[in-house]
């Protein structure tokens, strides 16, 4: 306040200070959001994490995942792989078909498979053989310059190299280590696992697909759920132990199973049956609580003519959704299902299964002589939600995605010209957003950046290591 | 035997020595006529829980309801159908393209028309101890398909989105 | 107990209920493998010392002595229907901020949600007599719960004092409303500069895709965002597998699991804001996650391979395109996951089986075009080997082929149902599964995997809340109103 009562000061008035305020209050909200998140300039704000460095010993998604998070958000985080091999992801594209090359100079024919993609984005990549006794040092000087590493070798193994926490806790108090797997301390310790792994093993597929009743199988996720999923759990770790370490200067060790993810986000799976004894089964493309509120199969596709099979066949599925009374009452005229209305007028009676398979088998019935597009145009004209399945060629020409900048090109420093999906579409942020810089590098692309610039490790030792294959 | 259909049958003096694969989530539990890919014998089979419950017995002069996704011939250095071979393999609808591979596209530009390093091999870009530069110095390293590239230009086949 | 012999009559679904609940038959049924059989298992791998310490050091139930990572910090969460904010808010408050739960005097409607519709298996509060839906309890962890009426002028001022304590504000409500109420994150931050504030939605809160409400004022829940995001499209099995209509579609996950990635990538997002804040700034910002597009960054390669060369993913029902073996396929009793794709672990997967399947071994070791790790991931070579694996699967059950690839120290497992899992012998030594003795009464819930920690593990302190249960304790805290005035208040309707 100021000194006399008498005196107005604009401070101390409710409302926008400047002119500049006045505009960014007046402003529509949607206007202001654009503003304010303004996709495409990124790089002009600074980032989150500016700072971190993390040590990624890591393979496969999941734990990459954990570091990738970190990259985005601004760490140095340097990627360490085996010499010349790499990453076993990097051996995995969709059918064979699809690789960027080369995998490093000395194997020229062979490319790193698109299974790569999204899970190492911004890091820096070392080449290091670790359990040769004179790198074991060098990774000790790299622990000393770090904040953290995550891991992801069978339990024991770098404690048995006098790498596991116990150790490195004692040159740096400091240090947050993670341990990736599948299962953890406990009778199947040792058991390997994958994301696959996860899904099967914790009851994700036994509610995932369409029930027996439909024809179905348990059903895989079409991507490495579990795998994403748990890195961006260990991420959260992370970041909570850096604040904790930020009051007390402590790190501590996350030892995270990636099995376990599935049963967390499970929902009432789990209290259901720890209180009813009832295993819940697979519901296929209905919602087990609402209704309606379900994918329906259309009778033709939007594009018969189309080329491409996915196109061809494929676009003919629909998601509807009117599980509120008027809006249920709103998708009963509109499809001529009026009876349906009168016997399951309450949200609770529609919601049963036999209701349920009833009603969705009349949608079909009624969608059955028409395309995609005409069912989805009929019920958002009736004010009811409604949208296509849309499948990736569709996603890349939706403009909402490109408007908002979550789907981009980029120019990869040195790769070209790749599409991506991923750090700009997680979430955006006012003042310090994410950021895909690169998407990924060969084996050791780094290694003279990060031996000899970070660690001041001479160039002729360097090049001596790469020819034993130390390095 | 189940799940596959080893083909026996003596065509042209030689057995035919053919592996029909039926395929798992497909043939599971199934009723119903199919054929070898390579003689085009055509079988009854009735499999309950992947067991071959009755057949393969052969049905002359009858037509396959479905037809393997795969064959191959072990004994003739794994010869192969695959999915899609008119007469012998049913197709499989659900692919990413109207083309299928199996191995890797040789691809120098994205679907926009700006280069990507998508096929091999490429020469030497590296330093010392794989090393990298932030930098595809295209001009230098590919000038073919730089050259490409300005053609396409010209043709105003590069497109923004 | 389990031997006592009861009379029960039983004459409806009802009637059975009640033999089910907790106190009738407790969890687990047969006791987690004892400590000595695990050391065992150490000691095996000669990893006997290593064993222990992570025993000592990372117990799940030491958990509850130690620290809390993210103590001292406030979170506000308010929203309806979704599940991405409440998973946001429920992860810090996890972490140990102090969570404060907001909603309208009547609840959120995701409280009224049953499977199926049953209300018989909702929960109902000891105290209050209060029926709850178990997908609510499930993310109502360690959060406060306090109602507030945001469209009355009263509410709002309440709810801008709550606001002025808050480190973290979640929105889950649609596109702009707590904008339009003068409480968005503009107006907010105007008197709190400090404060993170986060909205999690469908597809966006702005562009021309944005979340829509029906006509009548339905909101778009989860699935609409793995429908508009090309996951549906891509999960599921072909019509080459199964017939179409009778499980060859497009499929929707088990889960609202786009909420749930938007949710984890909500709660990352929100740290990384407050560390930028505490380590360098002091300023908060306006975060805004999206289930579609969260997902997008996980969605593997799926979008950027259509800009590579045009290919739209298809389905491939359990059978994974990039690596093999990946997959599951049928065996006697269910469905069995095998996985290994480098060399070392294929040929010994391909060991594995021909010892009782030698033609196995031939067709498979033999065939030159399959001893290339990136060529046996072409579609054909998924048919041929994963045709022959399902031959040997049918004759042994899940358990058995687990047995014999671990054997190989192979990484596969059964697909396991519910109650397999929480039976598990692994799961419930760990344990992954655990109990809570709730408002209302004992219930089974998966622990956070955050929770094995050296210094400061995750952890779940309770489960469920009342409607409102906090409305005295918060407003009397944070807003200095005593009982007689939150009384007043709720007889307005404005509490």
């Amino acid at each position: 306040m100021a000194k006399d009562p008498r005196e107005t000061r604009i401070e101390d008035l409710p409302g926008p200070k400047s002119p500049g305020e006045l505009e960014e209050m007046k402003m529509p909200y949607e206007e202001y959001c654009r503003k304010a998140f303004d996709p495409g300039n990124e790089w002009a704000k600074p980032e989150a994490l500016k700072g971190i460095r993390w040590l990624s010993c890591t393979m496969y998604i999941f734990t990459p995942h954990s570091a990738a998070n970190l990259a985005e958000l601004g760490a140095d985080v340097i990627k360490i792989e085996i010499p010349r091999m790499g990453d076993a992801m990097r051996h995995t594209s969709p059918f064979n078909e699809a690789y960027l090359y080369p995998l490093h100079d000395t194997r020229p024919m062979t490319g790193t498979g698109f299974g790569f993609l999204n899970a190492n984005s911004n890091e820096r990549f070392l080449s290091m053989d670790y359990h040769i006794p004179e790198m074991v040092d060098v990774f000790y000087r790299l622990v000393k310059m770090s904040d953290g590493l995550t891991e992801l070798y069978r339990p024991g193994t770098l404690d048995r190299w006098k790498m596991s926490y116990r150790y490195l806790q004692e040159m740096n108090p400091r240090f947050i280590y993670v341990w990736g797997g599948g299962f953890g301390y406990g009778p199947k310790v040792f058991g390997g696992s994958y994301d696959i792994l996860g899904q099967a093993h914790a009851g994700l597929a036994s509610i995932t697909g369409m029930h027996e009743y439909m024809g179905g199988h348990p059903l895989k996720h079409s991507n490495w759920c579990i795998d994403w999923a748990s890195g961006t759990m260990i991420t959260h770790g992370i970041l909570a132990a850096i604040h904790w370490r930020r009051k007390t200067g402590l790190g501590t060790m996350i030892e995270f199973s990636q099995v376990q993810t599935p049963t967390r986000i499970s929902g009432y799976t789990f209290p259901l049956y720890g209180r009813f004894g009832i295993v819940r089964q697979r519901w296929g493309n209905w919602d087990t609580q609402l209704c309606v509120h379900g994918i329906i199969l259309c009778g033709k596709s939007d594009f018969p003519d189309a080329q491409n099979p996915q196109d061809k066949f494929d676009a003919r599925y629909v998601m509807v959704s009117a599980f509120n009374d008027p809006d249920f009452k709103e998708l009963c005229d509109i499809t001529g299902l009026k009876d349906f209305y009168g016997r399951y007028k309450a949200h609770k009676d529609r919601v049963d299964a036999r209701p349920q398979v009833e009603i969705y088998t009349a949608l079909e019935k009624w969608a059955a002589d028409k395309t995609r597009t005409q069912v989805v145009k009929t019920l958002t004209d009736a004010g009811i939600l409604a949208a296509p399945v849309m499948n990736d060629r569709e996603v890349y020409e939706c403009k909402h995605y490109r408007e908002r900048g979550t789907l981009r090109w980029l120019d990869d420093p040195l790769y070209g010209d790749v599409l991506v999906a991923s750090g700009h579409s997680v979430g955006m942020m006012t003042k310090t957003p994410r950021r895909t810089n690169w998407i990924w590098r060969p084996v050791g692309a780094d290694n003279v950046g990060i031996y000899r610039d970070l660690l001041g490790i001479p160039l002729s030792k360097i090049e001596e290591w790469y020819n034993k294959a130390w390095i | 035997m189940a799940d596959v259909i080893w083909c026996k049958k003596v065509v042209g003096g030689k057995p035919c020595n053919t592996v029909n694969y039926l395929d798992p989530y497909c043939f599971w539990n199934w009723e119903g006529k199919t054929n070898c890919a390579e003689c085009g014998t055509v079988y009854y089979i009735y499999m309950i829980q992947g067991h071959m419950y009755r057949g393969p017995d052969e049905k002359p002069g009858e037509k396959p309801d479905m037809s393997p996704l795969y064959a191959d011939k072990p004994l003739e250095g794994y010869t192969y159908y695959l999915p899609g071979v008119k007469g012998r393999t049913r197709p499989y609808e659900c692919l990413p393209r109207h083309i299928y591979l199996g191995r890797a596209d040789m691809v120098k530009f994205s679907i926009r028309g700006k280069p990507v390093r998508g096929w091999r091999p490429q020469p030497p870009s590296g330093g010392l101890a794989g090393q990298f530069p932030y930098k595809w110095d295209i001009k230098k390293l590919s000038p073919e398909v730089w050259a490409e590239y300005q053609e396409k230009r010209k043709k105003g086949e590069v497109k923004e989105w | 107990m389990a031997n006592e012999k009861r009379e029960v009559e039983i004459k409806s679904r009802a009637d059975t209920l009640p033999l089910t609940s907790p106190e009738v038959r407790p969890w687990p049924v047969t006791p987690p493998p004892p400590p000595e059989e695990v050391t065992k298992v150490y000691e095996k791998r000669k990893a006997g010392e290593f064993g222990k310490w992570c025993e000592d050091n990372l117990r799940f139930e030491k958990g509850f002595g130690k620290a809390e990572a993210l103590q001292g910090f406030k979170v506000l969460d308010i929203g309806l229907w979704r599940m991405g904010h409440k998973f946001a808010s429920s992860l810090l408050g996890e972490a140990g901020a102090e969570v404060i739960c907001i909603e309208p005097p009547g609840g959120d409607p995701l409280r009224k949600l049953t499977p199926f519709g049953r209300e018989e298996y909702m929960l109902t509060d000891k105290e209050t007599g209060e029926k709850c839906g178990l997908d609510f309890i499930s993310e109502m962890i360690n959060k406060y719960s306090i109602t507030l009426n945001i469209e009355t002028e009263e509410g709002q001022e309440l709810f801008k004092e709550l606001a002025r304590h808050a480190d973290v504000i979640v929105d889950g409500h649609l596109p702009g409303y707590m904008d339009s109420l003068g409480i968005g994150y503009r107006q907010i931050s105007r008197f709190n500069p400090k404060a993170v504030y986060c909205w999690v939605g469908v597809r966006g809160s702005w562009g021309s895709y944005k979340d829509r409400v029906s006509k009548h004022g339905q909101w778009e829940l989860d699935p609409f965002s793995q429908c508009t995001n090309a996951f549906v499209h891509n999960t599921g099995f072909p019509q080459d597998q199964l017939p179409r209509g009778k499980g060859g579609d497009p499929t929707r996950s088990g889960l609202w699991i786009n909420d749930y990635v938007a949710g984890e990538q909500a709660a990352v997002n929100i740290q990384a804001a407050l560390y930028w804040r505490d380590q360098f700034s002091g300023e908060g910002q306006f975060i805004e996650m999206t289930g579609a597009e969260s997902y997008f960054d996980i969605l593997d390669f799926d979008i950027a391979w259509y800009g590579f060369n045009a290919s739209i993913k298809g389905r491939t029902g359990a059978w994974d395109p990039n690596l093999n073996q990946y997959e599951w396929n049928p065996c006697r009793d269910g469905y069995m996951m095998i996985g290994g794709q480098s060399d070392r672990l294929w040929y010994r997967i391909g060991m594995c089986i021909e010892r009782d399947y030698p033609q196995f071994g031939r067709l498979i070791h033999e065939d030159p075009f399959l001893k290339e790790v990136g060529a046996r991931n072409a579609l054909h070579a998924l048919i041929k080997t994963y045709t022959l694996t399902t031959r040997w699967l049918r004759e042994i059950n899940r358990i058995e082929a687990e047995q014999k690839l671990l054997d190989y120290e192979i990484a596969a497992g059964p697909i396991l149902y519910t109650d397999e899992v929480a039976e598990f012998p692994h799961f419930k030594y760990r344990p992954w599964i655990y109990t809570t003795e709730s408002d209302y009464g004992t219930i089974l819930y998966g622990t956070n995997p955050n929770a094995f920690q050296v210094k400061t593990p995750h952890r779940l302190k309770w489960m469920g809340r009342a409607l409102g249960k906090d409305n005295y304790l918060i407003y009397q805290r944070y807003s200095g109103l005593g009982p007689t005035k939150v009384d007043e208040f709720k007889e307005k309707g404005v509490i």
